[in-house]
C-alpha cells in the first residue's frame, strides 16, 4: 500500500508539472484554435530565464532556507516568467498574428518552425552571454536551500520537497486562474472571445489584447513549471521542452482541450497514470523506459473513445 | 410559372404511381436545453416538389441536417425509400439524397467542372490501384464522368464555364453550380436550402424553371425558402415550420391562407393557443 | 525596399538612364579583364590581367544580358514589332542589374573575408562594384514594363522540345558543376549567379514559355529529366564523393515526396513521418543478412521492400485510424507522439527492456550491400569507360524509387481520388455531404504515404550500412517538412527543389552546419508568412493561401485554361 501512495504522490507531482504547462495549450487553443507547438519551448525558456536571474543575482548558494524560499525562489520565478511571457508575446505578434486568417496548416507549420528556432536559439546563443555556461549540454539548475534535496516522511511515504513545491504551485496557480477568468474583466473577455470571437469583437472586446493575455497567462504558468522542473530534476537543457510539451498537450487533450479545469485534471491523471504504469505493469514493459510510450498510448486511446476529453472540450470538430 | 405546368408534371409523374420517397417520422433534435426540431413528420413522394417555410430560427436547416445525416436526431426516424437512413452524410448521399447549402459551400478553388466531378465521387469506383496504373476502369470512368459533368453543367445553364474557378463565378451561377454538383450524385430527392437567397427577380425565375426541369427528370425536390411567391408558385405541397414544429402542411393555398402561418410571419396582437408570448416571439416576423 | 521614383523624372531621364545603365554593364564586363583579388586563395584565382577566371566568366553573362536588354529597345518600337510587347525589357533589365550587383557583392565580401580585409579587393572588383551600382541606379529610372507575354507566342514543337532539352542539359551541367565546388565561397558566388540567371529568365518570361512547352510535351519532359538524372554519374569522372551527396539528396527527396502526398495533397500535418522511414529501415535491417540482424530469415530484397512498405503502412493505419476521425489538429500532435513512441520502442527492444529486435540504441550495423540480379551495389563497375562507384549505384536505385513515387503521386493526384483530396482540403464538411468518403481518403493518403516512406527506408538501411534509432528523430521529420514547405506543397518539382536545397546547402556550406536547424526553423516561419505556397507553387495551393487575391485567381484560371490540364484529364498522368 505504501508503494501505491508513494507512486500516487510521485504521479501527482509529475502531473502538476504537466498541468501547469497544459493550461497554456488549452487557453490558447480555446481562443484561437491553434496548437501552439512552441509552448514547450516557452516552458524551457522559463527555466533558462530563472537560471539567468540566479546568475544575475550573483549565484547565491549559501542563503538560509527561509530567505531562499521567500526571496530567492520568488525572484527566480519572476525572472523566468518575464522571459517566457516576453518570448510568447513576441512569437504571437510576429509569427502567429499575421496568419490569423490563413489556412489552418500555416500557423501549425509556423508553430513548429518557432519551436525548432527557439530550441536552437537557446542552444547556440545562451553561452554567448558573458559568464553563462554553454547550453549545448545540460546545465545544472541551482539548488534552493529548504527545497532541493529535502524530504518529508509521512508514514511509509517519502515526499520530496520539490514535489510539494510543484503541487503547491499548481494549487496557487489554479486559484489564481479561477479568479482571473471569473472575476476580472480580461478573464471574462477571454471566455467571451473563446465562445465567439466575432461577437466578442462587436461587443467592443479588443480581441488582440485577449489573445495576447492568453499567451501571457499560459507562458507565466509554463515558466513556473520550468522552475519546478529544474528543481525536480536538478538540471535543465534546451531540449527539455519537447517531451514535456508533448506530455502537456496529451494532458490537455485528456482533460478536454479548451477547458482549463480539464487541463489541470488531465495533467494530474496523466502523471498518476505514468507513475502507476511503471510500478504496476508487470514484466519488461513496466520498466521506466516505457513510461512515455504508455502516456502517448493513453493519448491515442482518449482520442478513440472520448475525443472530447474527460471534462469535455470546448471544440472538438467544428461543423 | 403557371399552374398548368404543375398539373401536367404531376399527372406525368403520377403515371407510374408516386412512390413514398422520404418519410420522416417524429424527428426531434435537441441541443442541450434547446429543442430546435420538435416531433416533425414529413413525407415526400417521387415527382413532387415540397416546400418548407418558416421564420428564421424555426429549425428548417436543422431539420435538413437531420435528414442528410449531418445531425443524428435525438429521437424519431427518417426512412428513405423504405429504409432507415444511414447515419453518415456520405452514406445518405449514396442512398439517393443530395443537398445544397444555405451559404454556398462550393470548393471554390476548383473549377466548375471539377466541382461537379466531386459530386460524382460516390457513383464512381476507380480505386488507388486503377488510378496509379491508369487501368481501363480509370480511363473509362474519367471520360464518362467528364462527359456527364459537362452535360450537367449544360443542364443547369452553365455551359462554357467548365474551366472557371467556382470562386470567380457570379453569385447566381454559384447557386446553380451547387445544384449541378448535387445532381451529379445521382439523387432521387434533391434538398435545396434557400436556393434563391440573394438573387434578383430574374435569377429567381430562372431558378424556378430549373427546379421544374429537375422535377421533370423524375426527381423529388424539397425546398427551404423565404420567398413566399417563389414557394407557392413552385410547390405541390408546403409545410410551415415554426419554432421547431410543423404548424400546417398542405397545398399551397391552404397554407398561404392559414391564420396561424400569417401570424407566425406577421405577428399577432393576441396570444393564441399555439404561441406563448415571450422574448423572441416577434423575432421571426421582423426577419421575414 | 521599393524605391519609388516619380514618373515625370523617369520620362525626362529615360535616355541618360539607359546610357548610364549600359555604361555600368560595360564597366562590369571590363572588370573581369582586371584582377578582382590580391591573392589567389579567395574564390577561384582572380588575380590576372586579361585572363578571367571561370567564375568571372560566368558572372559576365549577367552584365552582357543587361547591356542587350537596355540596348535593343533603342532600335525603336516599330522595328521591334511584336518583340516590343513580348518581353518585359525594362523590368528584366532591372532584375539583371540588381542580380549582377548581388553577385559582385558576394564576390567582394568573399574576397574581403577570405583574405582578411577590403584592402585585398583589387581594382577589378571595385570597378565591377561601381558598375553594378551604376546599373542598378540607372535601371531604377526606367519605367516598369508590362508583364511579359512570351508564353503566348506560338512556337513549333521542335522548338519546345529543344527548349526542354536545353533546360535539362543546363540542369545536368549546373548540378555537376555546383557539386564540384570544394570551397564555400566559390559555391556561394556561383549559387548567387544561378539565382540571378533564374530571376532574369523568369522576368524574361522564359519559365512561362517553358511551362507551356512542358505541358504540351509532358512525356518528353519527364523522360528527358530522367535521362539527365540517369546520366549524372557519368559527369563525375569516377569520383564517388559527389555521388554520395547526390544519393543522400535523392533518399531525402523520395521521403519528402511521400510526405507531400499527406501534407501537400490532403493537407494533413504529419509530424512523425520519419518514423515510417525508420520502420522501413528497421524492417529491412532485421531481414538483412547482417550478422546483427535479429531475424535469421533474409528474403530477397524485392520481398523485403514490400514487407518494409507494408509494415510502415500498417503502422500508418494503426495511428491514422483513430486520429483521422477527429479534427485535423490532433493528427499533428498524435503523429508527433507516434514518432516518439517509435524512437523509444526501437531503443527499448534491446532484449533488456523488451524482446530483442533492434539491439536497442546500438541498432543494427553491418548491413551488407544490396545485390540485385547479380548487380553488386557495393562494388564499382566500369560502364562506358567511367567508374561507377557504390554511391552511384544507390543513386540509380533511388532514381527508380523516386520515379515510382512520382508516378504514384501524379496519377493519384489526377484522378477521382485526387479530386476528393482537394475537396477535403477545401471544405471537408461539404465534401462529406457530397458523398466523398473523407475518412477513407485521408486514411489512404496516410497509409500510402507511409508505404512509400517504408520503401525508401528499406533502401536507406542498405545505403547507410547501419540503422540506429537516433537517425529517426523528430528533428528529421521537421527537416522533411521544411523541404515540403520550402519547395511547394503539392508539387513534385517543388519538393525536389526543396530537398536539393536543404540537403545541398549544409553539405557545401560547412560553416553553416551548426546553424542549420536554427535557420530552418526561421525559414519555416518566414515562408509561411511571406510565401506559404513555396518556391514552386501548386496553383491551387497558392490560391488557398492568398484567399482574397482576386487578381491571382483570374491569373491562375487563365493558366489552368491555357494548360488544358483538366480539359483532357488524361494529360495529367503517366501511363505505365
Amino acid at each position: 500500500m505504501d508503494l501505491f501512495f508513494q507512486q500516487l504522490i510521485n504521479g501527482l507531482s509529475l502531473g502538476s508539472l504537466y498541468a501547469l504547462i497544459a493550461v497554456g495549450y488549452t487557453v490558447v487553443y480555446g481562443i484561437v484554435q491553434l496548437i501552439n507547438f512552441a509552448h514547450g519551448e516557452i516552458f524551457m525558456i522559463g527555466a533558462f530565464g530563472a537560471y539567468a536571474t540566479w546568475m544575475v543575482m550573483g549565484q547565491p548558494t549559501d542563503w538560509s532556507a527561509p530567505l531562499s524560499i521567500l526571496v530567492l525562489l520568488p525572484v527566480m520565478i519572476i525572472g523566468g516568467i518575464i522571459a517566457s511571457v516576453a518570448v510568447a508575446l513576441l512569437t504571437e505578434r510576429w509569427a502567429y498574428r499575421p496568419l490569423r486568417n490563413a489556412p489552418r496548416l500555416a500557423p501549425l507549420i509556423t508553430a513548429i518552425g518557432v519551436s525548432v528556432f527557439l530550441q536552437e536559439f537557446v542552444r547556440l546563443f545562451y553561452g554567448y552571454i558573458p559568464g553563462f555556461p554553454d547550453a549545448k549540454s545540460a546545465i545544472p539548475f541551482p539548488s534552493v536551500p529548504g527545497i532541493s534535496g529535502e524530504t518529508i516522511q509521512v508514514g511509509g511515504v517519502l515526499i520530496q520537497m520539490t514535489a510539494v513545491f510543484t503541487l503547491a504551485a499548481l494549487v496557487v496557480c489554479w486559484v489564481f486562474l479561477w479568479y482571473y477568468v471569473n472575476r476580472t474583466k480580461t478573464g471574462r473577455a477571454m471566455v467571451a472571445t473563446s465562445q465567439d470571437p466575432d461577437t466578442a469583437r462587436l461587443m467592443g472586446i479588443n480581441v488582440d489584447k485577449v489573445i495576447m493575455a492568453a499567451f501571457a497567462v499560459g507562458a507565466a504558468l509554463a515558466a513556473i513549471a520550468g522552475v519546478a522542473h529544474g528543481l525536480r530534476y536538478g538540471n535543465i537543457d534546451f531540449k527539455m521542452g519537447f517531451l514535456a510539451g508533448l506530455k502537456a498537450f496529451t494532458a490537455a487533450v485528456l482533460g478536454g482541450i479548451g477547458n482549463i479545469n480539464g487541463a489541470v485534471v488531465g495533467g494530474l491523471v496523466l502523471g498518476v497514470a505514468e507513475a502507476m504504469a511503471t510500478t504496476f505493469i508487470p514484466g519488461q514493459f513496466g520498466s521506466s523506459a516505457w513510461k512515455d510510450v504508455w502516456a502517448f498510448v493513453l493519448l491515442i486511446l482518449v482520442l478513440v473513445f472520448r475525443p472530447q476529453g474527460l471534462l469535455g472540450a470546448k471544440v472538438v470538430d467544428r461543423a | 410559372m403557371s399552374s398548368d405546368t404543375i398539373t401536367q408534371a404531376v399527372s406525368a409523374a403520377a403515371g407510374g404511381g408516386p412512390e413514398l420517397l422520404l418519410d420522416a417520422r417524429n424527428v426531434t433534435m435537441q441541443f442541450g436545453g434547446l429543442r430546435a426540431v420538435n416531433d416533425v413528420s414529413l413525407q415526400v413522394h417521387t415527382g413532387e416538389i415540397v416546400g418548407l417555410i418558416g421564420p428564421n430560427g424555426a429549425g428548417k436547416t436543422t431539420f435538413f441536417n437531420c435528414l442528410t445525416g449531418l445531425y443524428k436526431p435525438t429521437s424519431g426516424t427518417v426512412f428513405f425509400a423504405g429504409e432507415p437512413l444511414p447515419p453518415q452524410p456520405r452514406l445518405v448521399v449514396r442512398t439517393g439524397m443530395a443537398r445544397t447549402f444555405q451559404n454556398i459551400r462550393l470548393f471554390h478553388n476548383m473549377t466548375a467542372l471539377e466541382n461537379v466531378m466531386v459530386g460524382m465521387y460516390c457513383r464512381t469506383k476507380t480505386n488507388a490501384i486503377d488510378a496509379v496504373f491508369r487501368l481501363p476502369r480509370h480511363r473509362h470512368e474519367e471520360l464518362a464522368s467528364t462527359e456527364r459533368a459537362r452535360e450537367l453543367l449544360a443542364f443547369v445553364g452553365l455551359s462554357g464555364t467548365e474551366n472557371q474557378l467556382s470562386r470567380n463565378l457570379p453569385y447566381g451561377d454559384q447557386r446553380r453550380l451547387e445544384i449541378a454538383r448535387a445532381l451529379a450524385t445521382d439523387p432521387r430527392l434533391l434538398l435545396l436550402d434557400e436556393p434563391t437567397a440573394g438573387m434578383n427577380p430574374q435569377e429567381t425565375r430562372q431558378a424556378e424553371e430549373l427546379i421544374f426541369k429537375i422535377r421533370d427528370l423524375g426527381l423529388a425536390v424539397l425546398v427551404i425558402e423565404h420567398d413566399m411567391r417563389f414557394i407557392f408558385n413552385l410547390c405541390d405541397r408546403v409545410a410551415c415550420l415554426v419554432r421547431g414544429e410543423v404548424l400546417v402542411e398542405g397545398v399551397g393555398d391552404v397554407v398561404q391562407n392559414d391564420p396561424r402561418v400569417i401570424e407566425a410571419y406577421i405577428g399577432s396582437p393576441q396570444t393564441t393557443p399555439y404561441e406563448q408570448p415571450g422574448p423572441g416571439s416577434g423575432k421571426g416576423a421582423s426577419d421575414a | 525596399m521599393r524605391v519609388v521614383i516619380p514618373d515625370e523624372l523617369k520620362i525626362r531621364f529615360r535616355y541618360p538612364a539607359r546610357a548610364l545603365g549600359i555604361t555600368g554593364g560595360v564597366l562590369m564586363l571590363v572588370s573581369i579583364l582586371l584582377p578582382w583579388a590580391y591573392a589567389p586563395e579567395a574564390l577561384d584565382d582572380m588575380t590576372f590581367y586579361g585572363a578571367p577566371s571561370p567564375l568571372q566568366l560566368f558572372f559576365a553573362v549577367l552584365p552582357l544580358l543587361l547591356i542587350l536588354l537596355l540596348a535593343i529597345p533603342l532600335v525603336g518600337k516599330q522595328r521591334l514589332g511584336k518583340g516590343a510587347k513580348v518581353v518585359a525589357w525594362n523590368t528584366t533589365a532591372k532584375t539583371a542589374s540588381i542580380m549582377s550587383l548581388i553577385v559582385v557583392a558576394v564576390a567582394v565580401a568573399a574576397i574581403a573575408i577570405g583574405l582578411g580585409g577590403l584592402v585585398n579587393v583589387d581594382p577589378g572588383g571595385w570597378l565591377a562594384l561601381v558598375g553594378g551600382i551604376m546599373a542598378v541606379a540607372a535601371t531604377l529610372f526606367l519605367p516598369d514594363s508590362p508583364e511579359p507575354t512570351l508564353y503566348r507566342v506560338k512556337s513549333p514543337k521542335w522548338l519546345q522540345i529543344l527548349g526542354i532539352v536545353v533546360l535539362m542539359a543546363l540542369l545536368l551541367f549546373g548540378a555537376a558543376y555546383i557539386l564540384g565546388f570544394e570551397d564555400a565561397d566559390d559555391f556561394l558566388m556561383f549559387a548567387a549567379f544561378v539565382v540571378g540567371m533564374v530571376m532574369v529568365l523568369r522576368q524574361f518570361g522564359v519559365f512561362g514559355w517553358l511551362g507551356i512547352a512542358a505541358a504540351a510535351n509532358n512525356r518528353i519532359l519527364v523522360l528527358s529529366a530522367f535521362v539527365v538524372a540517369f546520366a549524372f554519374p557519368f559527369t563525375q569522372n569516377g569520383s564517388d564523393a559527389n555521388m554520395s551527396v547526390a544519393s543522400q539528396v535523392l533518399i531525402f527527396a523520395a521521403t519528402a515526396l511521400g510526405l507531400n502526398i499527406v501534407v501537400g495533397l490532403v493537407g494533413l500535418l504529419d509530424l512523425g513521418y520519419i518514423a515510417f522511414l525508420g520502420a522501413g529501415a528497421f524492417t529491412a535491417a532485421v531481414l538483412s543478412e547482417s550478422a546483427f540482424a535479429t531475424i535469421k530469415w533474409s528474403p530477397p530484397f524485392i520481398v523485403t521492400v514490400l514487407i518494409a512498405g507494408t509494415v510502415a503502412s500498417l503502422l500508418g493505419l494503426l495511428i491514422g485510424a483513430p486520429t483521422l476521425r477527429v479534427s485535423g489538429d490532433y493528427l499533428a500532435i498524435v503523429t508527433l507522439a507516434f514518432g516518439e513512441i517509435f524512437r523509444i520502442t526501437m531503443n527499448n527492444l534491446d532484449g533488456n527492456d523488451g524482446p530483442n529486435l533492434t539491439n536497442g540504441s546500438n541498432g543494427i550495423p553491418g548491413i551488407p550491400d544490396l545485390n540485385l540480379f547479380g548487380f553488386d551495389f557495393g562494388k564499382a563497375h566500369v560502364i562506358l569507360g567511367i567508374d561507377i562507384g557504390r554511391f552511384a549505384n544507390y543513386y540509380w536505385l533511388m532514381l527508380v524509387v523516386i520515379a515510382l513515387i512520382i508516378v504514384v503521386f501524379t496519377n493519384l493526384n489526377h484522378s477521382r481520388i485526387g479530386r476528393g483530396w482537394v475537396a477535403i482540403r477545401e471544405d471537408e464538411l461539404a465534401a462529406e455531404a457530397m458523398g466523398v468518403n473523407t475518412f477513407a481518403l485521408k486514411l489512404l493518403a496516410f497509409a500510402g504515404g507511409a508505404f512509400l516512406a517504408g520503401v525508401a527506408g528499406s533502401v536507406k538501411a542498405h545505403y547507410d550500412v547501419s540503422v540506429t534509432p537516433d537517425q529517426y528523430v523528430f528533428l528529421e521529420s521537421a527537416f522533411l517538412l521544411a523541404a515540403v514547405v520550402l519547395g511547394g506543397m503539392g508539387t513534385v518539382m517543388g519538393v525536389l527543389v526543396g530537398a536539393t536545397i536543404l540537403k545541398l546547402l549544409p553539405e557545401k556550406l560547412r560553416f553553416f552546419s551548426d546553424y542549420r536547424l536554427l535557420l530552418f526553423g526561421l525559414l519555416m516561419v518566414i515562408m509561411m508568412r511571406f510565401r506559404p505556397e513555396g518556391i514552386v507553387p501548386d496553383e491551387r495551393r497558392q490560391l488557398e493561401f492568398h484567399d482574397t487575391d482576386e487578381e491571382l485567381a483570374e491569373e491562375v484560371e487563365e493558366e489552368l485554361t491555357s494548360h488544358h490540364a483538366h480539359l483532357y484529364p488524361e494529360a495529367g498522368g503517366f501511363v505505365l
